[in-house]
């Protein structure tokens, strides 16, 4: 950590102060220019960004919309995309080159925890500017599309809004495949079966297990006598559908659009069987009804597919073949986090599809930027590791 | 597992109440008891965090019940290093309370351990979270001093010269340790981002208020260095640093949505 003591400021080489390049130097024209980026990123996100969010949010406040004229004729509903924002990066790029060019001379006139100092900020400098020196190469010369594939299909090309990106080799899906976290063993996130029986002031849950049955005891019955019911699940269907032609109930998808089971209750002599419905509780067709004093509810756990972000959904991975000139020269599972580059084309795991799980889709990305803003990332590291730890250890040993 | 939790949110409760009862007192014993608590509550948040690090077979650092123990621990383990060199009785109180605090809000939220969704199953996120919140914890402290720094600058006050720039010393220290690791934090973010997505910068809310913050410090440090800022303006930059560390944390996620609004 750094020491105020040894901290005294470094005298700046004598540059006449009204020169443009004094002035693009300074620390006073870099702080405004720092001022206004900030101020600039505060608006880029309070104000509602882009044509997407600024018409959602005139659906809720239909009557901003005055007010959301004026932003965005003054470019504030598109920040970060606007071209004054992009001139600010730029002039921020100067200041810093400015006086990173200044500095340079400096280095030779100093020594010791001083010259950790200058170093350190030089370097930090420089890193600053190969940062934005990568964003501009990636605006230059990135290129970004998404590849949408079924097993076995083979791509040349990405889509993109403007043009398609052609790819100097094919790419096929050899394989997709979802992996989902084992379901928790607590009854919380499962199929559960209610029941209901009124005049004995009974209610019992039963997990949903097929072909297992379960007996409804009520607390007045004596011991060793019969159970009273049987409740058996039969069968089980994510998304009923009774197909009139056949007569027969089908499920419509995998998705648990309307989950339904089918079950069959034995006592008094009868058997009934019956289906209950998780979305239509009051819906029960009996078939070979006899009457039955039980009440069935059937309460479904949200099918983890569909719970978007919190589905324990634990990976999901395609395998690629790339391909050139028909021979097969790299296959290379991908997924979430970890992609794959070939001939500087970067396939990322983008999503799936969880009615077709035969389906992908990728993202391509070409950035021979990030190089560049990798280097920077590093070199910003020591040179902050030369400012605030070098530099304040070797002035405290100089003065020991 | 609980346990742990209440037992370091008790130890750091009581050694605010001992540092207290040493403000009042200066009975010394106070002192050392309401320290050493504070050294015990990191102890045992460490076994916690390891704990649950096992349990979930994954870095503990994905939700905001898990963040703001971090944050305690963070809040904790910087004012532990900084007491080695400094002591400052009313900031053991100070930082007790904060780490306190942090864990009482901590159990307002959900804890129970859930499976990360693929997008959040990186090495790169764990050390960004953990760099990030080792820096907050230096703004935490860093604020903290620049209170006490104002209410001992205030009119009339009797505290000695020397004293002041004793707590200049130590706000630069602390700003430059939560710099060094709010960058690191940044960077690592955005390598696991284009990891993730393929973008290492995409303008989201917490991406563009953790640069705010950045710049905010990075203009403290010019200004401190370079212009010889102290004093008043010095604390005052280092509060408002603060409130943008805040906002980073809990504004964006309450106030405005984005990438990160999960955690
Ligand atoms: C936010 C972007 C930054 C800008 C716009 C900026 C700009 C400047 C400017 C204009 C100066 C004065 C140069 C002069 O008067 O000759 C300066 C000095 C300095 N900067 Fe930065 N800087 C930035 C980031 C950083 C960072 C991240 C660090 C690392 C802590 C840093 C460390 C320093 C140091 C130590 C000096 C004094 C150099 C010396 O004593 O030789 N700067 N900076």
């Amino acid at each position: 950590m750094s020491d105020s003591r040894d901290m005294k400021v470094p005298s700046v080489p004598a540059e006449p102060r009204n020169s443009f390049f004094g002035f693009l130097a300074s620390l006073k024209f870099a702080l405004v220019v720092v001022l206004l980026i900030t101020l600039a990123c505060v608006a880029g996100t309070v104000v509602p960004q882009g044509s997407q969010q600024v018409a959602s949010y005139l659906m809720r406040h239909p009557e901003a919309r005055p007010v959301m004229n004026v932003l965005s004729v003054l470019g504030l509903t598109r920040v970060f995309y606007s071209w004054w924002f992009v001139v600010l990066l730029f002039v921020f790029a100067a200041s810093l080159a400015a006086c990173t060019a200044r500095r340079f001379a400096m280095i030779r006139r100093t020594s010791g925890a001083t010259r950790a100092r200058v170093i350190g900020s030089f370097i930090t400098h420089v890193s600053l500017i190969l940062v934005l020196a990568g964003g501009v190469v990636r605006v230059l010369w990135g290129q970004k599309g998404v590849i949408q594939l079924h097993e076995g299909e083979i791509a040349t090309q990405a889509e993109n809004v403007d043009a398609p990106i052609i790819l100097p080799f094919s790419v096929r899906l050899a394989k997709f495949e979802l992996e989902l976290h084992e379901t928790p063993a607590s009854s919380a996130g499962s199929d559960k079966l209610h029941v209901q029986w009124m005049e004995k002031d009974l209610h019992v849950d039963f997990p949903v297990e097929l072909n297992v049955e379960h007996f409804v005891i009520p607390a007045d019955t004596p011991a060793g006598a019969e159970p009273a019911y049987k409740v058996t699940v039969l069968r089980y269907v994510p998304d009923f559908a009774f197909d009139g032609a056949s007569g027969e109930v089908k499920s419509r998808s995998d998705e648990p659009n309307n989950p339904a089971v089918q079950i069959s209750v034995a006592g008094d002599g009868a058997t009934n069987t019956q289906w209950v419905f998780a979305r239509f509780p009051n819906f029960g067709g009996h078939s070979g009804a006899v009457p039955m004093p039980l009440k069935f509810n059937f309460e479904a756990a949200q099918n983890p597919m569909t719970r978007g972000q919190q589905a324990p959904i634990k990976a999901f991975k395609s395998t690629l073949e790339f391909l050139e000139s028909d021979n097969v020269v790299a296959t290379r599972t991908i997924a979430v986090n970890s992609p794959f580059s070939h001939r500087g084309y970067t396939f990322y795991q983008l999503s799936y599809d969880p009615n077709d799980l035969k389906f992908s889709a990728l993202q391509v990305v070409k950035d021979p930027g990030v190089p560049v803003v990798y280097g920077g990332f590093v070199l910003m590291m020591a040179g902050l590791a030369l400012v605030f730890c070098v530099g304040p250890w070797l002035g405290s040993q100089a003065q020991t | 597992m609980t346990l742990l939790f209440n037992l370091s949110l008790a130890t750091y409760f009581v050694a605010l109440v001992c540092a207290v009862v040493f403000l009042m007192s200066r009975a010394r014993f106070f002192d050392g008891a309401a320290n050493l608590l504070i050294l015990a509550g990191g102890v045992i948040q460490t076994v916690y965090l390891g704990v649950r690090w096992a349990q979930a077979g994954r870095a503990p650092f994905s939700n905001m019940f898990e963040s703001l123990v971090l944050f305690a621990w963070a809040i904790a383990a910087v004012y532990l290093v900084l007491r080695i060199r400094t002591r400052l009785p009313w900031l053991t109180a100070a930082a007790a309370a904060l780490s306190a605090l942090a864990m009482a809000h901590a159990s307002t939220f959900e804890s129970e351990i859930r499976p990360l969704m693929p997008a959040l199953q990186s090495n790169w996120l764990s050390f960004h979270v953990m760099t990030c919140f080792l820096g907050y914890g230096g703004f935490a402290i860093s604020a903290l001093v620049a209170v006490g720094f104002l209410v001992a600058d205030r009119k009339g006050s009797a505290v000695q010269a020397e004293t002041k720039t004793s707590l200049e010393a130590v706000l630069t220290q602390t700003i430059s340790f939560g710099f060094l690791f709010l960058t690191l934090g940044i960077l690592t973010g955005a390598v696991w981002a284009n990891s993730a997505w393929g973008t290492y910068w995409s303008w989201d809310p917490k991406e563009t208020w953790s640069l705010i913050t950045w710049f905010i410090y990075a203009a403290f440090l010019h200004c401190r260095f370079m212009r010889g800022w102290r004093g008043r303006r010095a604390a005052w930059i280092s509060i408002i640093g603060f409130l943008s560390v805040l906002f980073t944390y809990y504004g964006v996620n309450f106030l405005l949505s984005g990438l990160h609004s999960y955690a």
